[in-house]
């Protein structure tokens, strides 16, 4: 395989994990912060940054303990608890970080920062790197990264939406979580228009 | 139990090196986290920490904060919200301008909640029977189940909103308990009716005219064994009570306990004008019924 299909297959790669394999809209995962912290458009921001980077720091580091360590002595079992345990150490980190440099956006954030430990969509990129079999590392850092780029996306599209929601005449009995709910099923039904786009 | 102890022998076999993994991994996440808290360390001005064990830590919400907390941190910005905390009153206050080097002026007297009713269940009229949900807010959506739009609808949304148990509903009528109150608003808040009036109390107990009723005097007399029916009494008097919308109020500008006043009192014919606050036990009896003609 030359460079350029290396370069290729990383970049559709990029792509078929923001817009076709989105967590958030194809496969559900990471609901809670997406309908929680939605609410204004430069929080949703702050909190797709926040997942980004802690998405990628532990897709990077999973990927390399599950390959060089629990696969090499046979421990694929104890996969979920050293996968949460890095995930939560990265979190800490991301809280530390925002506290000291960026306090005003750590108070808004509120329990949702710690709550990104939760997230299920981060466990769920951890773990589909080997449902997917993913044996190359700057393939898993692409794809992780990518996965975080898709979830900032798909929170800020929601966050835009919203904002905008504020304004319209709503029916009374849809007013907040279930127009929220209607909104993410269009919009990931809107997504489903990506399937198919790459072979 | 013979195949138990084998089974036993494999699984601790297969055990070690999860744990050691385990064991490795927690141990060397930990040495980062621990580096980093060292190095990404929040220095917190200490005045903000004094001045929370300052505070009553209640959290009660009365200063317009979200919490103890969060009033010391904006407190320590500005210090004009010195006097902001109700439940801590002028030695929370004294306190805090300690901490901060100013000197609190002695502003104001403590303000204490004054429910503007009297009628007990007795006095009041009712043109129906209320069935719906037990609260004040749900029953005051419902026009004229009690005949007194003013009064108080003895619920007791406001002796739920005390978390200081200092409100009782005695006889249909909400009791404010002046020992256990510390003047955090919530039930001034809390009242549908806004009955319950924040008042400064220059002294223990002070006069106070228990009646919100702005009907005539003839609707009010109808409706209410206990209501003020703005006869101008009082005011004639003493001028620290004024009639407005057929109501008498007291000017807490003017407020004196001086013996006009102690008269007012005693002439009042529906004897809407009571006392309230500590250390008196005459006015917790129920008002004496006045003879109609």
């Amino acid at each position: 395989m030359t460079l350029m299909d290396t370069v290729t297959a990383l970049i559709l790669g990029f792509i078929s994990i923001v817009l076709i394999n989105n967590l958030v809209f194809s496969k559900f995962l990471g609901i809670c912060p997406y309908l929680g912290v939605s609410g204004r458009i430069d929080m949703a921001f702050g909190m797709g940054l926040a997942v980004t980077f802690v998405v990628t720091m532990a897709g990077t580091l999973t990927w390399l303990i599950d390959h060089l360590v629990l696969m090499k002595f046979g421990l694929e079992v104890t996969r979920y608890v050293c996968f949460i345990l890095v995930i939560a150490g990265a979190v800490q980190l991301v809280e530390m970080y925002l506290r000291k440099f960026f306090p005003s956006l750590y108070e808004s954030f509120g329990i949702f920062l710690p709550l990104i430990t939760t997230n299920c969509a981060i466990l769920g990129l951890c773990l589909f790197l080997n449902l997917w079999e993913i044996d190359n590392f700057v393939r898993a850092v692409v794809l992780s990264f990518g996965a975080g780029i898709g979830f900032t996306m798909a929170i800020c599209i929601m966050a835009g939406i919203r904002e905008n929601l504020e304004l319209a005449d709503i029916p009374k009995s849809l007013k907040g979580a279930p127009i929220t709910l209607i909104t993410a099923g269009l919009l990931a039904l809107a997504f489903m228009g990506f399937a198919g786009m790459i072979k | 139990m013979i195949l138990s102890y084998p089974v036993l022998c494999v699984s601790l076999q297969q055990i070690w090196p999860a744990g050691a993994i385990m064991v490795g991994l927690g141990g060397s996440f930990a040495l980062v986290l621990l580096i980093a808290s060292i190095k990404l360390k929040v220095e917190v001005d200490p005045k903000i920490e004094q001045i929370q064990k300052a505070l009553p830590g209640i959290d009660c919400g009365a200063c317009g904060y979200a919490g103890c907390s969060s009033y010391a941190k904006a407190v320590a910005k500005n210090p004009e919200l010195i006097g902001k905390c109700a439940p801590g009153g002028a030695a929370t206050a004294a306190k805090i301008a300690d901490i901060l080097n100013l000197q609190v002026s002695s502003g104001g007297h403590p303000q204490r909640p004054v429910v503007h009713c009297n009628a007990r269940t007795d006095d009041k009229t009712f043109y129906a029977t209320y069935q719906g949900i037990e609260s004040c807010t749900a029953a005051n959506a419902l026009a004229n189940v009690q005949a007194c739009k003013f009064g108080c609808l003895g619920f007791g949304d406001c002796v739920e909103a005390c978390k200081f148990d200092a409100l009782h509903i005695i006889d249909g009528l909400a009791i404010v308990d002046y020992e256990k109150c510390t003047g955090c608003t919530a039930c001034s808040k809390a009242c549908p009716r806004n009955l319950i009036e924040m008042v400064p109390f220059p002294q223990e107990n002070i006069i106070t005219v228990a009646c919100s009723s702005k009907e005539n005097g003839k609707t009010t007399r109808q409706m209410c064994k206990a209501g003020c029916i703005a006869c101008g009494l009082c005011a004639k008097q003493s001028d620290m009570f004024v009639i407005a919308e057929n109501l008498s109020k007291v000017d807490y500008q003017k407020y004196s306990d001086d013996e006009k006043v102690k008269t007012a009192m005693q002439k009042c014919p529906t004897k809407v004008i009571i006392r309230v606050g500590k250390n008196i036990e005459a006015n917790a009896q129920p008002v004496e019924k006045t003879t109609s003609e």
